[in-house]
């Protein structure tokens, strides 16, 4: 037991920080192997009453990874995909630790290739079916590609396809989850559904969860807000963007479909938002085969041709067009190349129909090209993140502040002008991109002290407000995690979350797991 | 002024790997791709097209599924695209390769007028020999230039370059007709735009096979390559390995004494 | 027409064949192996079938029935006139390739300099011949007048094999001699031999990206033209009793060069990765360019210098200067320190000569572990950080 569970020191410190840049604080830390291992770890927290935060690559943003005291279950080296089967779809389905990287997951399947030494005899079998079918592809794509599985399940993550393919919640068959009580959660999607809102769970080895889900009504658009509810639902749907307050996932089965023959990608760009917002309403009615909206504003556009200039990694990049103050990243999917060209003349006549030029456009076609359109999407928050860290270096009390919310189809040119009405009247400095496909674009504000900083923490929450008004969610992808509780809370008020943390207390009853995400620990909102 | 391009459709990877268990090749199911160093050489000459006037011309061998990657070029800006296909151009070396690339261009200047530019990568990602720059540039009697570095002047009578060899930085002028192959990074690769996509659909590509270009077919494919491979081998090593075991502390600990000199 | 053949009434169907070819050409159809397009003659498909029912058919070309003989080496200058020391590893191969075939070795030198100095250089290394041949347009006319006058002196001479340093200089007269010549060309070769039986010059090279040697002849083209790396072979030990004749050839025939060198400059140099003591290099097991980039702290907190092989540069993560293999640079320090490569030949071919490589990789059967002398089965980027931490820990001490 000594080995497994370590006291934390400082060659262990990297665990005390993700993504969201918030950084925290624990007593000790595992890195399981196996699920017999985790089990071993909830047992000894169980046992003292020590609380858990279960953590993949720690790439999220929203702090649901960083511990504030307690222990630390770390997954990374639970990172093996370890069987493989084929539903009655014909659709094949790998399941996967929650440690295993979703670039390493998505180079496998590639190539075909995957270490099956500790694979049953039924999985190789059905691998060789792989083997000899199409190409195949696990869709959900986050920015972070060296995000886990487990990590992409437990905040159910989205990337710019899901304006198509939807987020991981979609592609994922089957959880196996273990709980601090020692149970064990395993259901594949079909095996378990509520009545209503009335939800019965199998436990392993034996047992029942009987769950009265919450009564709320989730918002009508791309969402990650607290826990997955509706009548009738898939238990697998729950289990999914639970946030790591539920149970450890040590099994998530991932459905693969098969590869586009074409994928393109075509970046346009327009003089002004408004143009670029009109653009994007008429595409997404219009053009077939779409897959991906993304946007990216004037301000974002000006940080990135002021890296370029800085920085020799950047000077890779294509030089964006003057005189334009935005740009739209449209991806197609298809397998007929006759109507991806159609879908790709469609795009060209949309933009000449609102002030932009078919000229002043980028197309990529292989792999390549898309890699370089890829590689100009990341450099935006790249590029973001550098500024923020030149001036916390002044001022260190200066994070990012970035929204993360999402309004319904028909609202997106009121939460447009919202944004704007906003960042005029604070005078802060801000750049926005984001997948507009979804109304769901991230204004990064930019804050040069503390002073701005309050300020824009204020313009924040009252956003927050509005777009829950309109029917949106205020936590669209990212996940509540820590630093959004207080957000969780306007959403759904008190009677929800309560209704929420009731389940949460099925699962874990002595509250364990996740402190701090989605409900705020004793004491109040962590920060 | 009149620009050829040589172009070469090669595999996205330059991996073949074997996998281990069952002794068969992996691959990565990535679709191939015109090759990078070619992208650079085509850039070249959609610049100097832009600002002398002129055709560019794109030209290649392959199976008839290269026209896609011709399309690509065509749709950043070339004005014609050629495709040398036959079962006869087939298993060529560089000898038979640049016998029949040359005989390409030949049959397009019959139409245009004789060629002042060809460019060509420095060489392929997939066979690394760098050898069809200089050997396409014999068969069509012209001058070459290899690793040319950067375009210091250029009219449509001469230019003057400046190519990085062997440590070593030459300015050398020439008259034009000239071959240049070139290195990566001398300029940054375009993307097409919709318009350029679009029309590339419709542009002159020209898919020629032996007969065609009256290619005598002792010159040609595996015929006319005096190379051929005998054998395809792992290779043999018999260097032992001392793997180090133990945590990453102890690990480091040996790398440590090893980099101070100590044994 | 030459072609693959595969006799259908042999094959039996495995699919051995189809999964060997690095093209993906082969299908089974009906049971029997049958080729698509793309086939590159590359042979593997005739070596894996187990009933020996596939063949490449090529029509044999006789040459004049002339003949050649002797192995010519053909040397590089530096500016100031000294030989490149690729030009000599190439005369002690030459030399054992002449012992095996029977025959003469000859250096071909060419300069605009005096060249007496070089002349008996190479005859005290052992060459039979040196042909000599000094003329002013050597100085101007970039590389025209060198393959000129090798291709001349080839048709009249008539020598068997010709090798020639594949430095950038090499690596553009060397193919435009051999298109002169019609004749075949290796490039980048690594070992070189005689046959004893077919007495062909055997042209080993790394192929398919470089987890397999493919050995090359030219059986019936004349002369046997191979380039090779500079420092792949070892400099000749000096011989016992030199006792070859040096030729003055006739200046070159009265050619105004096409090429005009106006001016030649060395490139900014100073220290490449030949010269590194210490050297760390990543491949694509590093992940992604941050962790190249701790990779890049670390060798600077350690006083090294670090590389990257190839598909790191093909990605544009590193400039090519940093590229290490036989496409990049040729390196040889005390200690190389390889994290996440996994040793594809070209690349291995460019690091052979360190004192001792240190390969880390998460992968066991990665081909790096076959030069290592040391070897650490896990993962790169966790030893590096590790190793920054230690670092950083010693200098808050």
């Amino acid at each position: 037991m000594e080995s497994l569970i370590r006291t934390m020191d400082d060659s262990l410190a990297e665990v005390l920080r993700d993504e969201s840049r918030n950084s925290g604080r624990a007593e000790s830390v595992s890195f399981p192997r196996s699920e017999e291992e985790v089990l071993k770890v909830l047992a000894y927290c169980r046992s003292r009453g020590i609380s858990i935060t279960v953590q993949g690559a720690r790439t999220g943003l929203a702090a649901a990874a960083v511990p504030y005291g307690g222990h630390v279950l770390n997954c990374s080296k639970m990172n093996q995909v370890i069987g493989c089967r084929q539903d009655e779809h014909g659709r094949f389905i790998l399941t996967c630790q929650p440690g295993v990287i979703l670039s390493e997951l998505k180079k496998a399947i590639d190539s075909k290739s995957f270490d099956m030494s500790l694979w049953s005899d039924e999985s190789k079998a059905c691998f060789e079916k792989v083997r000899k079918a199409e190409r195949q592809f696990f869709p959900p794509d986050p920015t972070e590609a060296s995000a886990t599985i487990g990590g992409m399940a437990a905040c159910n993550a989205s990337g710019a396809r899901t304006f198509a393919y939807k987020s991981m919640r979609a592609h994922v068959d089957r959880v196996r989850m273990v709980l601090t009580t020692g149970k064990v959660v395993d259901v594949r999607r079909g095996q378990a559904t509520a009545q209503g809102r009335s939800l019965e769970l199998s436990l392993l080895p034996e047992g029942l969860l009987q769950l009265d889900l919450p009564t709320y009504q989730m918002p009508l658009t791309k969402n990650a807000a607290g826990y997955y509810v509706e009548d009738d639902m898939d238990a697998v749907d729950l289990l999914v963007g639970s946030d790591g307050t539920l149970g450890v996932m040590t099994e998530i089965d991932c459905i693969l479909v098969p590869h586009p023959t074409f994928i393109w990608g075509v970046s346009c760009f327009f003089p002004r938002e408004q143009e670029a917002v009109e653009f994007v309403i008429a595409a997404r009615a219009q053009v077939a085969d779409l897959v991906a909206l993304e946007s990216f504003d004037g301000n974002a556009l000006q940080l990135l041709r002021e890296q370029r200039l800085m920085s020799s990694a950047f000077s890779r990049l294509p030089q964006v067009p003057e005189d334009y103050g935005y740009c739209i990243y449209a991806e197609l999917h298809g397998s007929e190349e006759g109507c991806m060209l159609e879908a790709l003349k469609k795009l060209g006549d949309l933009t000449e129909s609102v002030g932009g030029d078919r000229k002043h456009t980028w197309v990529a076609r292989n792999e390549a090209d898309l890699a370089l359109l890829q590689f100009f999407r990341h450099a935006v928050p790249e590029s973001t993140n550098l500024l923020i860290d030149r001036r916390k270096q002044v001022c260190p009390v200066i994070t990012k502040l970035s929204t993360d919310m999402s309004v319904p189809d028909d609202k997106l040119r009121e939460v447009v002008a919202m944004y704007r009405r906003g960042l005029a009247e604070v005078g802060l400095e801000s750049a926005a991109w984001g997948h507009i496909g979804n109304n769901h674009i991230h204004v990064n504000l930019l804050p040069r002290d503390e002073d701005e900083f309050v300020r824009g923490k204020a313009l924040y929450q009252r956003w927050a407000e509005a777009v829950v008004a309109m029917g949106g969610a205020v936590a669209a992808e990212h996940g509540i995690g820590k630093t959004k509780v207080a957000m969780l809370k306007s959403m759904y008020g008190e009677k929800h979350i309560q209704e929420m943390r009731a389940v949460k207390v099925a699962f874990d009853p002595l509250q364990l797991l996740g402190q701090g995400n989605l409900f705020p620990v004793e004491g109040g909102e962590q920060q | 002024m009149r620009i050829a391009v040589c172009v070469k459709q090669v595999p996205s990877s330059n991996e073949v790997r074997m996998d281990p268990v069952t002794n068969t090749i992996i691959r990565d199911g990535k679709q191939s791709v015109i090759n990078p160093y070619d992208r650079f050489a085509l850039e070249l000459a959609l610049q100097i097209k832009e600002r002398l006037g002129g055709s560019v011309v794109v030209v290649s061998m392959g199976i008839p599924a290269t026209a896609r990657i011709l399309k690509e070029a065509l749709s950043c800006g070339a004005d014609e695209a050629v495709l040398l296909s036959d079962r006869a151009f087939a298993g060529a070396d560089t000898l038979a390769t640049s016998y029949t690339l040359h005989l390409g261009i030949r049959k397009i200047e019959q139409r245009l007028g004789k060629f002042d530019l060809v460019l060509c990568g420095r060489m392929a990602i997939d066979g690394d020999t760098a050898q069809i720059g200089p050997e396409l540039a014999e068969q069509l009697g012209i001058p070459h230039i290899t690793d040319m570095e950067e375009l210091l002047e250029i009219s449509q009578e001469q230019l003057v370059c400046c190519r990085l060899a062997d440590g070593e930085r030459q300015r050398v002028a020439v008259q034009l007709p000239v071959l240049l192959t070139v290195n990566k990074d001398i300029n940054q690769p375009r993307l097409p735009n919709i318009e350029g996509v679009l029309w590339a659909e419709t542009a002159p590509l020209h898919l020629w096979n032996a007969i065609d270009v009256q290619a005598n077919l002792k010159r040609c494919g595996l015929t006319g390559s005096p190379t051929q491979v005998v054998r395809t081998q792992v290779p043999q090593r018999d260097q032992e390995c001392k793997i180090l075991l133990g945590s990453v502390s102890e690990q480091l600990k040996v790398l440590q004494h090893l980099l101070k000199g100590e044994d | 027409m030459a072609g693959l053949r595969i006799n259908t009434s042999l094959c039996i169907g495995c699919g051995l064949c189809v999964s060997a070819c690095p093209q993906g050409v082969l299908v089974l159809e009906d049971g029997v192996a049958v080729e698509q397009d793309g086939c590159i003659f590359c042979g593997i498909c005739v070596q894996t079938c187990p009933v020996q029912a596939i063949s490449i058919e090529k029509e044999e070309v006789v040459d004049e029935n002339i003949q050649y003989s002797g192995i010519w080496v053909m040397t590089q200058l530096r500016g100031d006139g000294s030989l490149l020391p690729v030009s000599l590893e190439l005369l002690g191969q030459g030399l054992r390739l002449a012992q095996e075939r029977g025959c003469e070795l000859s250096i071909l030198l060419a300069g605009a300099v005096d060249l007496q100095v070089q002349s008996e250089q190479l005859i005290q290394a052992g060459a039979d011949k040196v042909y000599v041949c000094q003329d002013a347009s050597f100085a101007i006319g970039l590389e025209e007048p060198y393959y000129t006058w090798l291709a001349d002196m080839a048709r009249t001479h008539k020598p068997e094999v010709i090798l020639v340093g594949a430095t950038d200089w090499g690596r553009s007269i060397a193919p435009r001699v051999a298109a002169r010549l019609r004749t075949g060309l290796t490039a980048d070769c690594t070992v070189l031999s005689i046959d004893p039986e077919t007495e062909l010059l055997l042209q080993t090279r790394p192929a398919f990206g470089g987890n397999l040697m493919a050995t090359i002849i030219s059986p019936n083209h004349r002369p046997q033209m191979a380039t090779v790396r500079p420092g792949i072979f070892p400099l000749p030990e000096p011989i016992a009793k030199p006792k070859g004749e040096i030729i003055r050839c006739e200046p070159l025939a009265k050619i105004v060069p096409l090429l005009e060198l106006l001016q030649c400059e060395t490139a900014q140099s100073g220290r490449t990765l030949a010269d590194a003591e210490i050297l760390l290099i990543a491949g694509r097991g590093i992940g992604n360019q941050k962790n190249l980039k701790l990779m890049q702290t670390l060798a600077e907190a350690l006083g090294a210098d670090w590389g990257v092989s190839r598909p790191l540069v093909d990605a544009g993560w590193a400039e090519y200067q940093h590229q290490v293999g036989q496409t990049g640079s040729t390196v040889a320090p005390r200690v190389l320190l390889s994290f996440g490569v996994s040793g594809a030949i070209q690349h291995l071919a460019g690091i052979g000569r360190s004192e001792c490589i240190v390969a880390i990789n998460t992968d066991a059967t990665a081909p790096i572990f076959s030069v290592a002398q040391i070897g650490i089965v896990g993962d790169c980027v966790e030893i590096i950080k590790e190793w920054l931490k230690q670092i950083e820990g010693d200098s808050t001490v």
